[in-house]
């Protein structure tokens, strides 16, 4: 392989590859022609300094084998694997909102759990939780979040 | 058998009126979240609430006359909520069924959820539990029809 995966066992037995972030979309592109054709989760980890992105594969073929990736990314950004997976599409839209992850060549990256205009990412460390933020809507539907406990609920 | 007495009530058109609103609610379908759940089972056979004449769940707010508001309500949904309240009927009514709609509940003080559902629309009974038994939400309904019989509720 031209790129170097270290390779380590979880606490269950499971296989778990670390990668570098600048080789990850090779990594995903050939284990996905290796058969591991469900992505089942992307879930993202907080250590302040950098996040670690986790992403748990299965192989339909050999009874849902689960396979776990980690990399870990110091400027928020990613390589989207959207290309790859088409489950991933919401996937890394729910760690860009939540997390504020940005998944480079993502075909859609916007938040989808909360709305437009929410000032921060509410699972990261840093998260100001003192200052409420308020959602209205206007007539067409479209929200609109401000500070103000007058302005919506 | 014909007597020959005539046999009539009298009463007020208002008492009529109440009676008639009181059994014939008909809710809104508004499950957010897990209570939606009891909220289903009260409909269903076994503590069927068509015996006060709310079986009839509607989905479009121009013909219900209750809003259940089962689930937490998050602020993206709450204008929803309310622009869908402001879409009834009047004579209209609300129940808040379980803490999460009552005061927040275990997402109190969350960054995502509304401290109670009054704060966007006015309530007429709260019904606690988490998720309320659909024996304390058919109390609920049952406190709501003397409420609009503008009676004092057990």
């Amino acid at each position: 392989m031209p790129y170097e995966v270290k390779e380590e066992k979880g606490k269950d037995g499971r296989k778990v590859f670390l990668i570098q972030k600048e080789n990850f979309l090779e990594l995903m592109t050939d284990l996905r022609k290796q058969g591991y054709d469900h992505l089942s989760l992307i879930t993202a980890v907080d250590f302040r300094d950098r996040i670690e992105l986790v992403y748990h594969l299965q192989k339909s073929e050999s009874n849902f084998e689960l396979l776990t990736v980690r990399t870990v990314t110091y400027d928020s950004t990613i390589d989207s694997v959207s290309s790859i997976w088409e489950s991933a599409n919401w996937d890394e839209r729910e760690q860009y909102d939540m997390m504020g992850v940005v998944f480079k060549g993502h075909p859609n990256l916007k938040r989808i759990l909360l709305p437009e205009g929410w000032v921060g990412y509410p699972l990261r460390k840093d998260y100001d939780l003192s200052k409420n933020q308020y959602v209205n809507m206007d007539d067409e539907g479209n929200d609109r979040v401000s500070f103000d406990p007058g302005d919506g609920w | 058998m014909k007597t020959g007495d005539a046999g009539f009530i009298t009463t007020t058109l208002e008492n009529v009126l109440e009676w008639g609103r009181s059994n014939s609610i008909w809710p809104f379908t508004f499950g957010l979240a897990c209570c939606a759940i009891e909220m289903m089972a009260t409909q269903a056979s076994r503590l069927d609430i068509s015996r006060f004449g709310s079986e009839v769940f509607r989905n479009s707010p121009r013909q219900s006359d209750l809003m259940i508001v089962s689930g937490t309500v998050t602020k993206k949904m709450a204008p929803r909520l309310k622009r869908l309240y402001d879409e009834m009927p009047y004579p209209k009514y609300v129940i808040a069924m379980g803490v999460c709609v009552i005061q927040g509940g275990p997402y109190n003080q969350g960054y995502s959820v509304v401290m109670g559902v009054d704060r966007v629309v006015p309530v007429d009974v709260y019904v606690p539990g988490c998720p309320p038994t659909p024996e304390a939400l058919t109390h609920g309904i049952m406190l709501l029809q003397d409420k609009i019989r503008k009676r004092e509720g057990k």
